[in-house]
């Protein structure tokens, strides 16, 4: 298979898997599993209507159909559908939310939600570019 | 043809009690804890700090508006700035020069892109199930 071919497949994680632990991955994924851990990547995920998340979710972008718990950080944006269910504390820049998402949790959005400095934001695991590049400190 | 309703229910936000009013009122005083409340539309354009903001209402916080309230509203559109807890019947519109800060409740929240949103949230309509409900931890 070339690269070009399988950049453009998705990973997907079926409804009968259930595992414990961190995932990493590279692209596009679609979990309809069951996990309690982390998932941890700068691509897309997209969480089916079947799966249910107990952990972590740090991605570039979210697409939630399922059941969450836990936190999501997100650096591009999160969509939660109609059939969504997340208890999660967010934080991105951009969110959209299709009429009978359900959310219970702290909600962070904003443009500049992933900065450094920004009220609340210590926790934050990925820094924008611009953000990450030491400030010269004054003596 | 059919003649429009001459009256629609309202709820009052102090004492949940639901009053039927005339579609003309705008403002009425609920039979349940016979205060005042307002029943029209607003439109906050300017600084605006009270204890509490009760309607049955839209209300509007327009780009220049600043609302810093207890508000407990039918339904609540943002272009400005909305400080306070935030209890809408219906949805929160949060439009790209909105921000609300503090906790909210609504039925569904709509976020145009550049919104700002920080705070404890709660929406949707199974939001009560899931407050009790907590996932199982996959085997």
């Amino acid at each position: 298979m070339s690269d070009k071919i399988r950049s453009h497949t998705p990973t997907v994680i079926g409804s009968d898997v259930a595992f414990k632990g961190e995932l990493t991955f590279e692209g596009e994924m679609k979990f309809e599993g069951r996990l309690e851990g982390k998932i941890t990547s700068k691509g897309a995920i997209s969480v089916g209507t079947a799966a249910e998340i107990n952990g972590d979710l740090s991605v570039g972008k979210a697409t939630i159909d399922g059941t969450l718990e836990g936190n999501i950080l997100a650096t591009d944006r999160v969509e939660l559908t109609a059939t969504s269910q997340v208890k999660a504390d967010l934080r991105a820049p951009k969110l959209i939310v299709e009429e009978g998402a359900t959310f219970i949790g702290n909600l962070h959005v904003s443009p500049d939600a992933l900065k450094k400095g920004e009220k609340g934001s210590k926790k934050a695991e990925f820094v924008s570019e611009e953000s990450a590049t030491p400030v010269p400190t004054k003596k | 043809m059919a003649r429009a309703p001459r009256t629609r229910r309202v709820q009052c936000p102090r004492c949940e009690t639901g009053v039927e009013v005339s579609t003309n009122a705008r403002s009425i005083l609920c039979s349940g804890c016979h205060q005042s409340l307002l029943t029209e539309d607003e439109k906050v354009k300017a600084y605006c700090a009270r204890r509490e903001f009760f309607s049955e209402g839209t209300i509007t916080v327009t780009k220049k508006g600043t609302l810093i309230a207890d508000v407990r509203v039918r339904s609540l559109i943002i272009q400005g700035e909305v400080k306070g807890p935030v209890r809408s019947r219906e949805a929160i519109h949060v439009g790209k020069t909105g921000r609300l800060y503090g906790d909210f409740t609504a039925p569904s929240l709509r976020v145009e892109a550049g919104a700002k949103i920080i705070g404890k949230c709660t929406f949707g309509p199974k939001a009560e199930l899931l407050q009790e409900k907590s996932l199982p931890i996959p085997a």
